[in-house]
Order: C-alpha cells, then sequence, then structure tokens
C-alpha cells in the first residue's frame, strides 16, 4: 500500500469467490466490504485468478515477467508447489525481487507454522511486556507485529530496488513476523542479552525512568513522560505547584527518583486528580514539558495536528460509497501522492490487467474467463 | 541503523560530553554504555561536534555536501538558527535526502512540542487500544511508536534514493511519530472514519473474532487464533470439548462474537487443566495457530529465533530482521563510543589536513574519544 502511495501500480491477486480474507473480517462493514480490508487496501487493483487452474498459474507466471517486485504470503513450500516459487520465476525474470512474508521464516522449525499477529506478538516476547504492572499480558491494541512486518518490508523492497541497479539482479527477500517483533525489542532485548535481566510489565509506566506514566482524572487520562533531566522535572513540579519536592532529597536524579518510584508518583497523582485533562494542558502549554492526553479514537480525529497532518484521505468507492482511511504518514517536499484509488472489489481488475499490463487479446481473455482461470467482478 | 546493516556508511554526530541521552538511559549498563544505547546504535561512527561552535556547524555543512542523507531529529527551526536547515543544506548540496523526524510534524499547533513515544502512543489513541478488558490503558511494552515511526523513516529514505535516480534531485522528507502511529491504527481508524465506532481495550481477545487471545494455562499463558470455521472444530477436537461443535451458539465466527462470554468461559477453565508445554504438543499439528506467551529469557531459547538471527560475541543485539538471498550483513560493527570517529571522519570524510585537525580539537570545536 505504501509502495502505492509513493507511485507504484499494485496488482493483487486473489483467489476467485471471496479473495482476501480481511474483506470478510467485520462488523463493521461498508457495503460489502469490511473496513479492515478499506484501510489497507488503497491503490491497488485486483484480479481474481484461481492458481490451482494452470491457466491460472501461467498468469502469475507472465506478470511476473513484467513487473517489478512479487510480494507473497504463503507458508513456505505453497508457491513452488504451483510453480511460481522464487527459483522458478527468477529463472524466468532474473529482475524480479521476490518478497515473502511468513510468520516465522523461510527454513527453521516453526517455518511451516502460519503467521498471525498475535500469536507472533506472544511468542516474540511482545505481550509478555505489555499490561497492568501485577497484571495479565495483553496485546497492543492493534496489529503492531503486522504493521512493522510490512513496514520492514516496504524497506526492504526498496533497498532491493537500489541494489537491483548496481547489479541488474532481483534477489529473494525473508520478511518473518517473528523477526520483526523480536527486533523491535531492542532495549528490552539488549537487557537479557547482555545483562541476563527479565523485562516485565509496567502498565504506562517506565522502568528507568520517573515519572513517566499516567494520571487518571475520573473520565480522562494524562500521560505524561518527563525526560530525567532536572530541569524538565523542575518544569513539572513548578507547573504543579509542588515545589517542595525539588527539595526532597529523595528525588534529586532520576536514579533516586527510580529508586523511591512507589512514593514519587503519588505526590503527582493525587494533584492531578484535582484538576480536568483540559485544564492540566492549559497550565503545562509552553513548559516544555512532554505532556498529552490518553485520546480515544474519537479525540485522536478532533486532535488539530492530526488533522494539520492530513492524515485523513477520503475517496469515493465504487459499492461502499465516501470511504476515509488514514493516508500516507509520510511526506515528500518534492512530491504529493497522487490519487488515491479506492480499494478495489475482488477482481475488479482481471480483465483490464490481462489486457494492458499482458497485452491479451479480447479472444484469450475470453476463453480464460469462460474457463474459471479468471474471474472479472461485475463492477470494473 | 537498518540502512547501516544494508552497507551505508552512517555517521552519528553528537554533542560533546554526554552526547546521545541514551547512552545514560539506564541501568542495566554494559561498561560506560547503556543497553539501551547498545541496542540500536551498531554500524555507526560518532563524531562529536558543538553546533554552537561556527567551526562545528561548518563541519555539518561540510558532511551534508559530501553525503546522501541526513537524518535529524530537532524541533523544527532549531537547525535553520544554526545554518543547518533543509533550505540552507540543499542550497550547498541540490542532491541531499533530508529526513526529519520529529513528535508531531515540520508545521501546526503541535509542531513545537518534543516527541515522545509515550506521549505520541497517547494523543494518537494506541494507549486507548491497548490494556485488560474493563481495566486502564497500557503502553505497548516497548517503544512501539518511536520504532515504526523509524520503520517509516528507513523506507521513506530509500524511496527517495531512488527518485533521486530520476530527478538527480534530493527531497526534505517529514516523518513523526504522531502521523506513524496514527497510520499504524489502520483498521480501528477506518471503523471509527466510515461506522463511527470507537475502539476500546479488549486486553488478549480480537474484537471480531473468537476465539483469538490468550487463556491462562496451569503454569502460564497461550495464545489461540481460530480464524475460521474449520480451526474452531480442530481446536474443540484437540480440547475434547466436540460439544461446542454441536452447539448452535457457536456456529459461524458472528455467532461466536455474539456469545463470547460463555464460550470464552469453557474455553478458560479448560485451558488452565493443562501446561502451556502440554497445549503445545497437543496443539502440534492441528493447523490451529497456537503459541506461548513468552518471556524475554523464553524468546530468546526459542529455536526458530536462532535459525533467524546472530550476535556479535561480545555484545549481544537482535540482528537485523529481514533477510536478503543475494546479500549478507558484512560486520556488525559494535556501537560506538562518544566521539571515537572525530578524527577519522574529518580525515577520510571531509579530507581535513592533520593540521587543522589539531586546531579544531584545541577550538572545542570538536572532540574525539581517547578509544578510536
Amino acid at each position: 500500500m505504501i509502495l502505492g502511495d509513493l507511485g507504484a501500480q499494485v496488482i493483487k491477486v486473489e483467489r476467485p469467490g471471496a479473495g482476501d480474507d480481511t474483506r470478510a473480517w467485520g462488523p463493521p462493514f461498508v457495503a460489502s466490504e469490511s473496513t479492515y480490508f478499506l484501510s489497507v487496501n488503497r491503490n491497488k487493483k485486483s484480479i481474481a485468478v484461481d492458481l490451482k487452474h494452470p491457466r491460472g498459474a501461467q498468469i502469475v507466471q507472465q506478470l511476473a515477467g513484467v513487473c517489478d517486485v512479487l510480494l507473497e504470503n504463503y507458508v513456505p513450500g505453497k508457491l513452488r508447489h504451483m510453480g511460481l516459487g522464487y527459483e522458478q520465476l527468477s529463472g524466468l525474470n532474473p529482475r524480479l525481487i521476490y518478497c515473502s512474508i511468513t510468520g516465522y521464516g523461510q527454513t527453521g522449525p516453526h517455518a511451516q507454522s502460519p503467521g498471525y499477529d498475535s500469536i507472533a506478538s506472544a511468542v516474540s516476547g511482545m505481550m509478555h511486556i505489555t499490561g497492568p504492572e501485577g497484571g495479565d499480558p495483553v496485546r497492543p491494541g492493534v496489529a503492531m507485529t503486522d504493521l512493522a512486518t510490512g513496514l520492514y518490508a516496504h524497506g526492504a523492497v526498496m533497498a532491493a530496488l537500489l541494489q537491483r541497479q548496481k547489479t541488474g539482479r532481483g534477489v529473494h527477500i525473508d520478511c518473518n513476523l517473528l523477526s520483526s517483533q523480536v527486533s523491535c525489542l531492542s532495549h528490552i532485548a539488549a537487557n537479557y542479552l547482555n545483562a541476563g535481566k527479565e523485562a516485565r510489565r509496567w502498565g504506562t509506566a517506565h522502568e528507568s525512568i520517573v515519572p513517566y506514566q499516567t494520571c487518571y482524572h475520573g473520565n480522562s487520562w494524562l500521560e505524561e513522560c518527563f525526560s530525567h533531566s532536572l530541569s524538565a522535572v523542575c518544569g513539572n513540579l513548578q507547573v504543579m505547584e509542588l515545589m517542595e519536592l525539588t527539595e526532597d532529597p529523595k528525588y534529586k536524579t532520576n536514579k533516586l527518583r527510580v529508586e523511591n518510584r512507589k512514593r514519587y508518583p503519588l505526590h503527582l497523582s493525587v494533584r492531578f486528580l484535582q484538576e480536568t485533562t483540559a485544564d492540566w494542558l492549559k497550565k503545562f502549554k509552553g513548559s516544555g514539558v512532554p505532556i498529552g492526553p490518553i485520546n480515544s479514537i474519537q479525540e485522536v480525529f478532533s486532535e488539530p495536528q492530526v488533522k494539520h497532518n492530513r492524515l485523513v484521505q477520503e475517496m469515493n468507492h465504487p459499492t461502499a460509497g465516501r470511504i476515509a482511511v488514514i493516508g500516507p504518514a509520510v511526506r515528500f517536499s518534492s512530491f504529493s501522492p497522487s490519487g488515491p484509488t479506492p480499494p478495489p472489489l475482488i477482481g475488479q481488475h482481471t480483465v483490464e490487467v490481462l489486457r494492458d499490463v499482458l497485452s491479451y487479446s479480447d479472444d484469450i481473455i475470453e476463453t480464460l474467463l469462460e474457463s474459471k482461470a479468471v474471474v472479472q467482478n461485475k463492477v470494473s
């Protein structure tokens, strides 16, 4: 999707009928499409191809011959059985960049396990470190493991394109949920690998910086995070009219505040309860202290900065009407994404792609449709 | 760091003295360096430069003249005051790719607020949706907002390099924590924007798929992800709860979602009866996605992890997440000490003579670590 935002032509190959599983992941739905599907499928064309049909597999081979990048998320070995593995396709097109995304990797004891964000999040340690202090593990509220893997993949594809300019050859890329999420453990992993330090759950707090956490206000939440620099902490205490805490030797440095972490935040919590989130944000404005509200999703989309960053992208969908999704996160001074085009219906562009990308004649297209090797949506 | 893994030469410009804040973020420390710093700074050289010293700023201008990419995370406007803003440096080097990473963006009502993962996570809705059902919001256990932003940035830099090959020109890239995390809300955001549906916290569960969550076992936690009817039947088979497959209340995912409380109660009770290891054994080969909630120690005992990863012999960090068939990362080089490569970079990248380097060191515009 990000590559589509940057101007790539993206052809999504789906099995006829239901197509991508996530089209059905709802409610909520907008017309026939789940908002789940709509959220990550803009700027793609959909062709519906039966890969088990020999003519279907052949179409993909031909597409691989004229495209730069193939992205797939099959369990390792499955595509090879259909004649669509890396060795087979790069034999036909040595410039092909073939990016495989799996749960665990192309080889190894778990390579045949299907990949799910939830499981990978558990196996990779992410859930172990997320949750209330003294409470049960929880998942990040959105599939961050899936997303991180996709982000690693989009960069890897572009790195491969850059390399191809030097070597003239493509490459096989191995991205997987487990590696991506373990990689994202960064300092948590380094703590264990170098200091034998097991991690635990801290709720909203930070293990090594105090204060760095949430205070509750009855019906809303305020998250504050203070650098352990003395000036930021003093700034904080000044705004809260708790200057006596700056005199207390128990709280002079971050190290001491970490040691006395059970008591220090209590002073702040009690004081925070006395005013509303909006009033605190007003008081802290201009103080240089990092602070922010824990926004609900509705509040996120009322945030003036979110509006300013133009994160909401609206577009017309052929059956769902006007839809809105989050647009590109990154802006380029020299480039404005043109478009977007709406998430496609299943098989919406089958005929178009066969005709325009593979130069098939109308007769051949007709034969393929009749053989059910491919399917065209009634909407195109 | 990822660009360094892929072969880029990375020069980290730090202020003399403490340098990068995160060097001090511990315990734990390994000698002088926090494991925090060690975890994300391999394959970089460090030069210690006082940007407020005119000769210091000049060095950065010269580096920007001979480098492909500049990455910075200052509050917008600060570097411009030092003569190191995008317009100024691209004037000197029109091919420069200048990637700015901030909390909120280059412009706008919050642009001057410093960026912190925790705050961005709160403001962007991430904390609102993370936590136990009926409980309080929590942070993801690691700074996923920071990490997602870095991942967006690494791709953006490479996209800019690709574009430069066509246009011959650089670009200013705006990455920020808020946009990255809101972008990552994906379907949660789409639910709200298209169906007015506010999100809430679900613990380990999934709002629209049942069963798809963590369960307590006799000795820990396990996560099961039964995304369709076939998998649900398998779950019941393995757990010896076949009567559930006959129950009309649980026939489809939609029905299971509607009747989730009751179903989950039944499954929870059954899961408590065996250990995590026994459940994993029972489920092996069933085709049902399942996995233990591993502690960090358990993660690094996972045989699959050892297949994928590598470690430096003296310090250990998880290595690159992505493998390329045509390319093995050479190296790595260890995370640098503050100012470890100041002289080397001035000499080899900017071709400064020894005399000039000596003068700069004396003026304190730059500092060299005693280790080099």
